[in-house]
């Protein structure tokens, strides 16, 4: 019998439509059409949610060297001069017309679907040597590499993080896990010493009020957002922390809009919507292991740790809990390219969950 | 692939979930006094409510200064930038240049405040506001409206951009029109636009309405016949000044030149000047009637008492006292008529010592006048250099003191009022004031009717002529007052006059400062301008005519 997974088809329709509602509101004040082009990059992560569903798993477990090729190209084209401009002192955006692509989100997918693929192969070895997982992680190194050059520096942690997390599940070691983890904590370490304004970033999130017109700016009203917002919210379209006092309020700090708006209630209900979809992810991932079918099991793993990782950092980020990163909120921030890609991730999901019950 | 370790990422996954609750419960529950305060300390605001300046009315409740609601336009670049094409889409809807709006922007680029236009009515702002220019402010104002323009520019005044009160009656009653600005609380975004209002604090309190004594009408052709005859006789400036006799209440006062307080003007420009209050003048002739009273009032003058003027001249210690033409015997009515120094100065003379001085002095000359009006002037008037002959011969004949125009009128009330001196008010009053009397009722009859010869044939200004009505008046020239002196060359002619003198209704001060025509003395100049200023106004006013000869026609055609 052919079926997707009641639970989260519901509750990703849910966040879908919550999502525009509140790109709506925390856009009001805005000059351009942000509504309209949210409702176009939805039908646009639609029809690639629904084109992940006809192709076979099989097609992107034979091409997962391919997809590492292209996240790596990807990334490298944005540093090309000329392909790019700089924003806000970034280079993360190639300009085809009417459309932005941020080659970053496109490679957090291309590289779930590439580790997927080279777990499904040597999983076994893995549990024996830790020695395959080189590969990989110069390979991640190098993507790493180009990130950090166009100053993505939340991307590298969401990755990190999912690898890590992908290298546990296969089985890695322990101690190996271990000494990567602190190998890790040690190459972050060093990327914010090497940069001043993450430096400040850290310090001005410690404590956002003593620089709360400068550095801290951002955080203290989105925290502020969640003070006013109390039990139940102002109400939809009530607040004031998005006129203009949070610059990334349909963003990056979409979470403090609807928590100002709609109150704990409204935001915890959003958490819970996002964890269900996380939980059943990532027990599609396990039913698919369980049942032989690694890759997309791995691949599925993936998409979980990719969208609950980036949920929780977007969360942690918004109430002030960990340092201020550019990272969305799948599904419900404002962005084409977050979108479309969430939203080709959960068809990925959909497709292994229609081949598992067709067997 | 071990289950644990399945469900070791799941547990640290609701763990990671549960601590970001467990925070946002922390900001929303625990925090959030702080953080609301925080939150009120950067978006909610006090903010003044402008009240309405009270409106000013003439005694007909005719408006002479009301406040409409204009609106501000005003930017605060140091948050907002307006971009060089905004302001040039701007520039011509506000009436100003782009280049010099741009530069201003530029120099207060830090500034969180910049006026970029005042007193905008509400149909340019919103065209402007049509724009949608991001960034732009409007708050709300009043702005001064004066439908008497000109006309009545001195006596109403003027406020500034501020809408207080800065010349005239705008000045003099500024705390009673300004009201009191209101205050309220309002929630506002980061650009400083207002969101919603959340709590008034104070209301605010209008001004309050403030009716005049001035008719308007009068004012008006008071006006037009003044600015016409200055211009005739190519004059400095004059004034007129047109009172109630029996209430003290200033019906008309204008100057001329004058100014359009609608338009932004300079401060200190002379047209500003309400001469008629502030200026003094010598007031020459027209103070021979009060020496003619002085006289009655010893009894031993009658109309009819014979003075000898002959041969025209009469010298008092080294003052030569000259009449134009040697008059002969006069009685004291034509010395009046006649206006003779020669004869006023015999009668003054042969008068006790202070009598002509006190006469003057009860009749308001050197007091301060009271009319409500800022920057009265006082002028000269004092008692020092009575026991020289020439100082009192003189001050018989309207020398050696100065009044303002608005004293003279002043002084001439009593006259008209049966001797009854009243307070001057420029406020519509609802009965008429507690007066003193000064002088007694049958003396003033006879002397108004020794100042009808004035306006007769054979009077100094039978051009004061009012037809139907029955005139009593005096003429002045006098001389004008330089550094080193009288000076020959300029003069002010003054006609002072009541009328109708049956029952005198209105008392007139006329005064041309400087006429430099062929026609300078108060009779030729002055008297006709009170003639047609007081012929309409007896008209508007519904004056009863009292000139027996009109009374016997109209009766005649009756019958």
């Amino acid at each position: 019998m052919i079926r997707l997974d009641a639970p989260l088809m519901v509750s990703w329709g849910l966040v879908l439509g919550f999502g525009l509602v509140m790109v709506a509101s925390a856009s009001v004040a805005m000059e351009a059409p942000f509504l309209a082009r949210h409702g176009i990059y939805l039908a646009m992560g639609l029809m690639g949610f629904l084109f992940m569903l006809c192709v076979p798993l099989k097609v992107w477990n034979r091409t997962y060297m391919m997809a590492l090729l292209g996240a790596l190209t990807l990334c490298g084209l944005v540093l090309v001069p000329g392909v790019t401009e700089e924003i806000k002192g970034a280079r993360r955006w190639i300009d085809l017309g009417s459309f932005t692509l941020q080659p970053a989100e496109i490679a957090k997918a291309a590289m779930i679907v590439y580790w997927a693929g080279f777990l499904a192969r040597r999983d076994e070895a893995l549990r024996e040597s830790p020695l395959p997982a080189l590969l990989p992680l110069v390979f991640f190194a190098a993507l790493v590499a180009l990130l950090i050059l166009q100053r993505d520096f939340g991307n590298v942690v969401v990755l990190s993080a999912v690898l890590g997390a992908m290298l546990f599940l296969a089985g890695l070691r322990l101690r190996y896990f271990g000494l990567l983890v602190l190998a890790a904590f040690g190459a972050l370490a060093g990327l914010i010493w090497m940069e001043p304004y993450r430096v400040e970033r850290l310090v001005s999130f410690s404590d956002p009020w003593a620089s709360a017109f400068d550095s801290g700016y951002q955080l203290t009203h989105s925290l502020i957002a969640f003070g006013r917002g109390e039990v139940f919210g102002l109400g939809l379209g009530e607040g004031i922390q998005k006129l203009w006092y949070l610059p990334e309020a349909h963003h990056d700090f979409i979470f403090a809009v609807i928590a100002e708006e709609l109150g704990l209630a409204g935001a915890l209900a959003l958490m819970a919507l996002l964890g269900l979809i996380v939980a059943r992810i990532l027990h599609t991932a396990r039913t698919a292991l369980g049942a032989g079918d690694k890759f997309a099991g791995y691949l599925c793993y993936g998409v979980a740790l990719l969208l609950g990782v980036q949920t929780l950092i977007n969360v942690g980020v918004a109430t002030g809990s960990l340092p201020t990163k550019g990272l969305t909120m799948p599904f419900i921030s404002y962005g084409g390219n977050s979108l479309i890609v969430c939203a080709a991730l959960v068809g990925l999901v959909g497709r292994a969950q229609l081949e598992r019950d067709s067997r | 692939m071990k289950v644990w370790r399945h469900h070791a990422v799941l547990c640290l996954f609701i763990a990671g979930c549960a601590a970001l609750a467990a925070r946002v419960v922390y900001l929303a529950l625990l925090d959030k006094e702080f953080l609301q305060d925080q939150g009120d300390a950067r978006s909610v605001r006090e903010v003044v409510i402008p009240s309405r300046r009270g409106v000013i009315y003439d005694r007909l409740d005719e408006p002479l200064a009301i406040s409409t609601p204009v609106v501000a336009v005003w930017s605060d670049p140091s948050k907002r930038k307006l971009s060089r094409a905004d302001i040039n889409r701007l520039a011509p809807l506000l009436g100003r240049d782009a280049e010099q709006l741009a530069d201003h922007l530029v120099r207060h680029a830090n500034k969180a405040f910049v006026y970029l236009k005042r007193r905008l009515s509400w149909t340019a702002a919103e065209r402007v506001r049509a724009l949608g220019i991001e960034g732009l402010h409007f708050s709300e104002e009043y702005r001064r409206y004066y439908p008497g323009a000109e006309t009545a520019a001195h006596v109403v005044g003027v406020t500034n951009i501020d809408d207080r009160g800065l010349e005239g009656v705008e000045l003099a009653f500024d705390d009673l029109l300004s009201g009191e600005h209101g205050r309220k609380v309002v929630l506002k975004d980061r650009l400083g636009a207002t969101i919603r209002d959340l709590e008034y604090i104070a209301v605010p309190r209008l001004g309050q309405d403030v009716a005049l004594s001035i008719d308007l009408r009068l004012q008006y052709f008071a006006y037009r016949e003044l600015k016409d005859a200055v211009a005739g006789h190519r004059a400095a400036s004059g004034s007129i000044v047109i009172l109630d006799a029996r209430t003290g209440e200033i019906l008309a006062l204008v100057n001329s030149p004058s100014y359009n307080p609608n338009e932004s003007l300079e401060l200190g420009f002379a047209g500003m000047r309400n001469r008629a209050v502030t200026d003094n003048y010598e007031p020459g002739s027209t103070i021979k009637p009060f020496a003619v009273l002085a006289a009655l009032e010893t009894g031993e003058y009658q109309p009819d008492t014979v003075v000898n003027t002959a041969p025209g001249y009469w010298a008092v210690r080294r003052k030569l006292i000259e009449d134009p033409v040697n008059y002969g015997e006069l009685t004291l009515a034509g010395i009046v008529r006649k206006s003779s120094q020669v004869g006023i100065s015999k009668v003054a003379l042969a008068l006790p010592e202070r009598a002509v001085f006190e006469v003057l002095q009860r009749a308001g000359v050197g007091d301060f006048v009271g009319s409500g009006l800022p920057g009265e002037a006082i002028g000269t008037f004092d008692d020092s250099g009575l026991r020289s002959e020439v100082v009192r011969a003189t001050l018989a004949y309207g020398y050696g003191l100065s009044v303002s125009p608005l004293q003279l009128a002043q002084a001439y009330l009593p006259i008209a009022n049966d001797g009854v001196r009243l307070p001057l008010s420029v406020v519509k009053l609802s009965q008429p004031p507690q007066g003193e009397r000064v002088f007694a009722a049958a003396m003033t009859r006879q002397l108004l009717s020794m100042m009808e010869g004035v306006t007769e044939r054979t009077g100094t200004a039978p051009d004061a002529q009012v037809p139907g009505y029955r005139v009593a008046g005096k003429t002045g020239t006098a001389r004008v007052v330089v550094s080193d002196g009288y000076t020959d060359q300029r003069h002010v002619a003054l006609f002072a006059g009541v009328v109708p003198l049956t029952d005198p209704q209105i008392v007139m001060v006329v005064v041309i400062n400087q006429p430099s025509g062929p026609k300078i003395s108060g009779g030729a100049v002055a008297a006709p301008i009170f003639a047609r200023v007081a012929e309409r106004a007896l008209r508007l006013l519904g004056v009863a005519p009292d000139a027996q000869h009109l009374i016997a026609a109209v009766e005649g055609r009756r019958s």
